[in-house]
């Protein structure tokens, strides 16, 4: 069960790679543009 | 006890708009102004015989200013005389084509089809989707408190269709543009509004691709220039008692442990009331006016890691001519790569764009009194978005520079020979906008917007972290806007009655 949960989370984390590289450069901005944003996202909720 | 029951830092639209509808409730309110006029970015300045507007130069969604009046027992016609625009806008392509988009929808589906006849398909289904949008969320969306789960889970209870039109805050300006429309000219039309949120349309959310469609429902020009706006918020909360005091510069908000008590002022004088409600940009409120030393850690982190919403020059020419021009805004752009561009090659590198988007409008056309007889105005945002802090200079120093770049491509692009007819020309910097209406960098929009920085994740009207301060305007839900910021201040009034009603 702990070895499929790992190959699941590795296949998805492969998959988001894959997504990524396929994607053309503007998506590619955007999503490095949010995901800087992502890890201030707990704090403003708050604010 | 206190001096006033509420007091409201800034007379942006948010913070008279708030002010009013607690004076009508039996508030005593105060609100201060740093400036001598009131309005903040809706607002208008007189020189030389001609009246401009500082910044806002249209409104349209009325319903937020409807609904002020309504809950302050008054019509709005009474206070703020609208003047319809149609066309909504010209636009000339980067190959020098015009076209215009009238205000109704089945003229602009001819003219969709004159352009590009395969997407009339595409424009009834955005305005189908985009219509039906409007009539069952535009409420919900714009007048609902939505800072917090239970609150959004609320909206979306009351409104179970909201469910539909959410994913449309999750995609791409560019993304929801490109899905209804092929051509590379209407695509144009319709993504160069992502700039009016104040980001690319890459960036920008897809919720936004909607106010072209909004535009639809009409759009007006307020005689007498944009102040007439504030004037009028003004003027209604007056009859209930309220105070304005312009040339009213706050320095502190003071505490007595996390609670507010009342504010400090420049020339070292003292207000005090329970309420203090800031119509000024969230980061200066909690930065310099509360102060990080009697903040959080956590909360400092959070305020700081706003940005700034894009500054943007603004050009205001006096004329001794009728321009030729055909619309009250006529937009100057190139295709969506291009908007993309521009942000991505010239405003992030802190450079000037030689070429970009320009938006020239012609208040004159609604309301031919704002100049002497046979003169008119233009307000012109010239190569738009502009950095605050131009590379290796500062606006002061290129100012000239960036007035002759301004006559130039009025003189290419709309109107040869214009120079000759200028009768009066001043440039409003990033820098003049931060000094006149202490926006800091500039920012026209307060804080920036996209997904990670809108609704649950902008700023709270109420605030979490000191009691008795309340936020009001652009940087809170749901930003920059005529519409926005008045519902904004609908919704902080709403939390401070509730809290103290």
């Amino acid at each position: 069960m702990k070895n499929l949960k790992k190959a699941l989370l590795l296949a998805g984390l492969l998959g988001m790679a894959a997504a990524y590289m396929a994607a053309d450069d503007s998506t590619k901005r955007y999503i490095a543009h949010i995901g800087k944003q992502v890890p201030y996202l707990p704090y403003r909720y708050f604010i | 006890m206190a001096d006033y029951d509420a007091i409201v830092i800034g007379a942006g639209l948010g913070g008279l708009t708030t002010a009013s509808l607690l004076s009508k409730n039996g508030f005593k309110t105060l609100v201060l102004e740093q400036s001598d006029i009131i309005g903040g970015c809706c607002s208008t300045y007189e020189s030389q015989g001609y009246r401009f507007d500082v910044g806002a130069s249209i409104v349209e969604i009325l319903h937020p200013m409807e609904r002020f009046f309504e809950l302050m027992g008054k019509r709005r016609e009474d206070y703020i005389e609208l003047l319809p625009c149609d066309p909504i806008y010209s636009f000339i392509t980067e190959d020098g084509r015009r076209f215009s988009y009238p205000t109704d929808v089945d003229e602009t589906t001819k003219v969709i089809e004159s352009i590009a006849p395969e997407d009339v398909e595409g424009w009834k289904k955005f305005a189908s989707l985009g219509f039906e949008m409007i009539d069952r969320m535009m409420d919900a969306m714009m007048l609902s408190p939505m800072k917090t789960v239970p609150e959004a889970m609320r909206m979306v209870i009351k409104n179970p269709e909201a469910m539909r039109f959410l994913p449309l805050l999750m995609r791409t300006h560019q993304a929801v543009t490109r899905k209804y429309y092929r051509n590379p000219v209407i695509q144009s039309s319709v993504a160069f509004q992502s700039y009016f949120a104040g980001a690319p349309p890459e960036i920008g959310s897809g919720i936004f691709g909607f106010i072209a469609l909004t535009e639809h429902l009409g759009i007006y020009y307020p005689r007498g220039g944009m102040i007439s706006i504030p004037e009028g918020l003004a003027r209604a909360g007056e009859e209930h008692g309220l105070e304005v005091r312009t040339g009213r510069k706050v320095e502190k908000i003071l505490l007595d442990g996390r609670k507010a008590r009342g504010v400090l002022l420049e020339d070292g004088s003292e207000i005090t009331s329970d309420i203090v409600v800031s119509n000024v940009n969230a980061k200066v409120a909690y930065l310099k006016m509360v102060g990080p030393e009697n903040l959080p850690r956590w909360a400092v982190k959070a305020i700081s890691s706003y940005r700034h919403s894009m500054p943007c020059p603004m050009i205001y020419v006096g004329l001794d001519t009728k321009p030729d021009l055909e619309a009250h805004h006529t937009v100057v752009t190139g295709s969506i790569e291009a908007m993309n561009k521009v942000w991505n090659d010239y405003y992030t590198k802190d450079l000037i764009p030689s070429t970009a988007m320009s938006l020239i409008c012609w208040p004159t056309e609604a309301d031919p009194s704002l100049a002497p007889e046979g003169h008119h105005i233009l307000n012109f945002l010239c190569n738009a978005p502009a950095p605050y802090a131009p590379l290796g200079d500062n606006w002061d120093r290129i100012k000239g520079w960036y007035r002759e770049e301004a006559i130039k491509s009025l003189e290419r692009v709309v109107l040869p020979g214009i120079r000759d007819h200028i009768t009066y020309m001043e440039v409003s910097t990033p820098l003049d906008f931060e000094r006149r209406l202490l926006s800091p960098q500039g920012s026209i929009y307060g804080l920036f917007s996209d997904m990670t920085s809108l609704a649950l994740f902008r700023p709270h009207a109420r605030s979490r972290v000191v009691d008795g301060l309340y936020l009001t305007g652009s940087s809170t839900h749901l930003g920059g806007g005529v519409p926005t910021t008045i519902a904004s201040g609908i919704i902080t009034s709403g939390y401070i009655l509730k809290d103290r009603g």
